[in-house]
């Protein structure tokens, strides 16, 4: 009887416990769930849309998110930008959101999806031990980022299946998948909230006619992908495909791979890469874009070493430095496919950096190529960042502007997966 | 001090709290958390950017949330499905019109093989049939080590076989692979590995009466039926079926919730009269046979967040990436099946991940390892401190002598898996034909 009753106790401090541990826990869940980004939008903003102006069904769903459009009224070539497709790659948004600051078209269009997977940004990658959170140092004090989830929020798209079937492709992919942006292209208008948000982004391509389309990943240096461009060399006979279901793949009239190899071999602050997707990998971005629209098509790759997993301690400053020992390790091994240096590790800057001048330079090359999709624009490019960077300035940081002066006031947009404030 | 040498403390600190709780509390599962937990203590005070440990901690728990359901929604149709006899029925049935004694042993592992293939875990593999397996051995004259031994190595051989390896599933989530691919590349094996142990068990055995022997084989249940047998098998294949082949026409159910579907038409082909109390007792015994598999998987989850925080893992694994691969190639089949002793599944973190890493970086094929791996580390079932399918397997068959003779006696079939999974992992271009 007394031992009965002593493990009661027992088990009862050790139930209320653990209830004040899932408290504690919960309430930094809750924050992250909700924690809203302010940025100043650049004077040249011309429209908001939202993925549900697309796919209606995504209205009030955690996997809407805002669509800025920048429109100089002269007629030119349409470019689509989109970051955070994989939220635990946060340089994509970071590029995104300095593009949407500092932006400046005087030809043509320009359309910034700044948190693509918004559901993702709103959990940790569990097991992984991200940190919820990175900081800016800013003039006017720090600001604070969201790091997500490589995939779709569970409390917003859940149970997965055994294995994930691509649309249309057919292809078995790894189960989680199927809460993947970049691998459920060209997505469905009635399937999973994932699978919307992805034909939210086809019909962004195709209804916007979008003349050249780029996603900002990050990858690991463990990765031979990483610190590349990807871009088709064949696309989907489309017509063939849908009279025959047969997947038959072509030489396009317009190369997009050409545009990256020209790219790739003009960058010269930083490496840069190139490579072909493969055709018969489906579901990411550079293969079903280029399939299913008449987009040029682009992924980019910045090196991120949080995706290698083996790395030091899991710290906001890893995130914000990419610095690491271990890493230095595996590469003076000869393992990596990114000549990492630790003293110089891979900063936020030069990641931002990296996309903000890889995707102008694609820009700038599909004009030469394609005279008709011409698109002059202009946003802060790697070189400024460097200087800036040399006067011990932190320059993500700088070309950011301040949400609560008053001059910048009217320009103000909280990201949300619903408009808030005065959006 | 060094990120190295600061992570290398925090390492000999986890391993030293998961020993001294292990001896302690005689749980490996609950050694696996407080190791977590004394880690990211300890790891806070070393490198205080890391904050508050209490988030990630929690978060681990959700990595392998939905393995833990599958657990119990698996084992509750097995268990459902079990209790309507059809098990014993398809059993007698078989020893009825079957006479030939390889043939029956050779039926005997591929029912054994069915329902931890189904749900992951060996040990529900014993659960439901190890009872009726240690008699039809009995009856065929094999010793009762013997019988210990087959009835072990179908069970671990039952976890590792496919549709769901959780070593492999775990490994894969890890390095962002697809699970796909990997059914003939565990099957194969397993049956060569199978047919080897079915040779050793059976060689020289001495069948004794049949009627003796379906007098220990459950009566076939009153109205129990082809079609109340055949009904909930076919439910779940043809739920797996329409999920992998009409994926667009129907919602997504998941695992869990398909095996929960299959349970409830169980449930309704069940001839045998239950009360609701039996009904709840057959729920309480489920939870009962999966809590360690439950408590194991989740504990995983904390023990990965918490080395992932605290750079552990990055040391493992940036260690593991630089090793000779001799040393692996040699050692691997010693240090994997310990691993799993020790970790269990968590084996898959620990050391499993950081290999795939190193044979990716290598450019080898890492799909082929990755099953090489997942056939490696279920032999560890039978090592302390968990030896989880081992003990099972001897408190099924009643096996009361010297636990190390029966691992001798195992080391033959455990070889034959060993050594063709070393195989595929020196030359894994030679299986890829098998995916």
């Amino acid at each position: 009887m007394e031992n009965t009753k002593k493990r009661l106790i027992i088990k009862i401090v050790i139930l209320v416990i653990a209830l004040a541990i899932a408290a504690v826990a919960a309430v930094d869940f809750w924050t992250l769930r909700h924690y809203k980004e302010k940025i100043v939008t650049s004077p040249y903003l011309t429209e908001v849309k939202w993925f549900s102006d697309y796919v209606p069904s995504l209205k009030n769903t955690w996997l809407d998110t805002p669509v800025f459009i920048f429109d100089s009224g002269v007629e030119g070539g349409t470019v689509f930008l989109n970051g955070c497709p994989h939220p635990y790659e946060p340089a994509s948004t970071m590029a995104a959101y300095l593009m949407i600051e500092n932006i400046e078209v005087e030809k043509g269009k320009v359309i910034i999806v700044p948190r693509c997977n918004f559901s993702g940004s709103t959990e940790g990658m569990a097991g992984d031990a991200y940190p919820m959170f990175f900081s800016v140092e800013t003039e006017w004090g720090e600001e604070k980022y969201k790091i997500g989830d490589r995939y779709t929020n569970p409390l917003d798209q859940w149970p997965d299946p055994f294995t994930y079937v691509n649309y249309p492709s057919g292809q078995n992919l790894a189960y989680q998948d199927i809460r993947n942006l970049n691998r459920t292209y060209p997505g469905r208008e009635n399937g999973t909230i994932s699978e919307r948000a992805a034909y939210a982004v086809m019909e962004i391509i195709r209804q916007e006619n979008v003349d050249i389309a780029i996603d900002m990943h990050e990858a690991e240096i463990l990765y031979p992908v990483t610190s590349t461009y990807v871009a088709p060399a064949k696309v989907l006979d489309r017509e063939h495909f849908l009279e025959t279901g047969e997947m038959v793949y072509v030489e396009p009239e317009e190369s997009s791979l050409d545009i990256a190899m020209m790219a790739a071999m003009n960058i010269d602050q930083f490496l840069m890469k190139c490579s072909a997707s493969p055709n018969t990998l489906h579901g990411l971005s550079h293969r079903e874009w280029a399939d299913w629209s008449d987009a040029l098509t682009f992924l980019m790759e910045t090196p991120e070493i949080f995706i290698d997993k083996i790395t030091g301690p899991r710290t906001e400053d890893l995130m914000y430095t990419g610095s690491d020992e271990f890493l230095q390790r595996v590469t003076d091994k000869g393992l990596t496919y990114f000549p990492y240096e630790m003293e110089f590790g891979t900063p936020m800057w030069y990641r931002v950096g990296r996309h903000l001048s890889g995707a102008m330079e694609i820009i700038n090359w599909a004009s030469l190529f394609y005279p008709e999709k011409e698109c002059i624009v202009s946003w802060p490019l790697y070189e400024d960042m460097e200087e800036i960077e040399n006067q011990g300035i932190d320059s993500v940081g700088y070309f950011l502007k301040n949400p609560n002066a008053p001059e910048n006031k009217d320009n103000v947009f909280t990201v949300y997966y619903k408009p808030v404030d005065n959006n | 001090m060094s990120v190295t040498s600061l992570t290398l403390i925090l390492l000999i600190i986890m391993i030293a709290a998961f020993v001294l709780s292990s001896i302690k509390l005689k749980s490996p599962d609950i050694s696996m958390v407080v190791a977590a937990v004394v880690i990211a203590i300890v790891g806070t005070f070393m490198f205080p950017d890391l904050g508050n440990p209490t988030r990630y901690l929690v978060e681990g728990l959700f990595v392998n949330l939905d393995l833990a359901m599958l657990f119990i929604a698996a084992s509750l149709f097995v268990n459902i499905y079990a209790h309507s006899g059809a098990i014993s029925t398809i059993t007698r049935g078989i020893v009825e019109k079957i006479h030939n004694k390889w043939l029956l042993m050779s039926i005997m592992g591929v029912l054994m093989l069915i329902p931890g293939a189904l749900t992951g875990a060996g040990s529900v593999s014993i659960f439901v049939l190890g009872g009726i397996v240690d008699t039809v051995l009995e009856s065929l004259g094999i010793n009762k080590r013997k019988r210990t031994v087959f009835i072990f190595f179908f069970a671990i051989m039952s976890a590792a076989a496919p549709p769901i390896n959780l070593w492999t599933m775990l490994m894969t989530a890890q390095a962002n692979m697809p699970y796909v691919g990997f059914t003939w590349l565990l099957l194969v094996p397993i049956l060569i590995a199978c047919a080897i142990c079915i040779i050793f068990i059976g060689w020289g055995a001495e069948p004794k009466d049949r009627e003796e022997v379906l007098k220990k084989i459950p009566e076939k249940t009153e109205g129990m039926t082809w079609w109340r047998i055949l009904l909930p098998v076919v439910t779940i294949v043809a739920l797996f079926l329409v999920s992998l082949y009409l994926p667009w026409n129907i919602p997504v159910l998941g695992l869990p919730l398909m095996f929960v579907i299959a349970a409830l038409v169980a449930y309704l082909c069940n001839p045998v009269k239950t009360t609701g109390k039996q009904w709840l007792g057959i729920l309480d015994g489920t939870m009962e046979q999966v809590f360690p598999l439950v408590a194991n998987v989740l504990s995983i989850g904390v023990l990965q967040s918490a080395m992932a925080a605290t750079g552990v893992r990055g040391l493992i694994g940036s260690t593991c990436v630089g090793l000779p691969l001799v040393l692996i190639y040699s050692l691997i089949l010693i240090v994997g099946p310990i691993c799993q002793g020790c970790f269990n599944y968590g084996c898959s973190v620990v050391l499993g991940g950081p290999l795939i890493f190193m044979f990716n970086t290598m450019g080898m094929d890492v799909t082929v390892i990755c099953a090489a791996l997942s056939l490696i580390f279920p032999i560890g079932d039978c090592l302390p401190p968990s030896r989880i399918v081992g003990r099972l397997a001897c408190e099924e068959t009643g096996y009361s002598d010297s636990y190390m003779s029966f691992l001798k006696t195992a080391l033959v079939p455990i070889l034959a898996i060993g050594l063709i999974a070393v195989l595929m992992i020196v030359k894994p271009i030679w299986f890829t034909f098998l995916y």
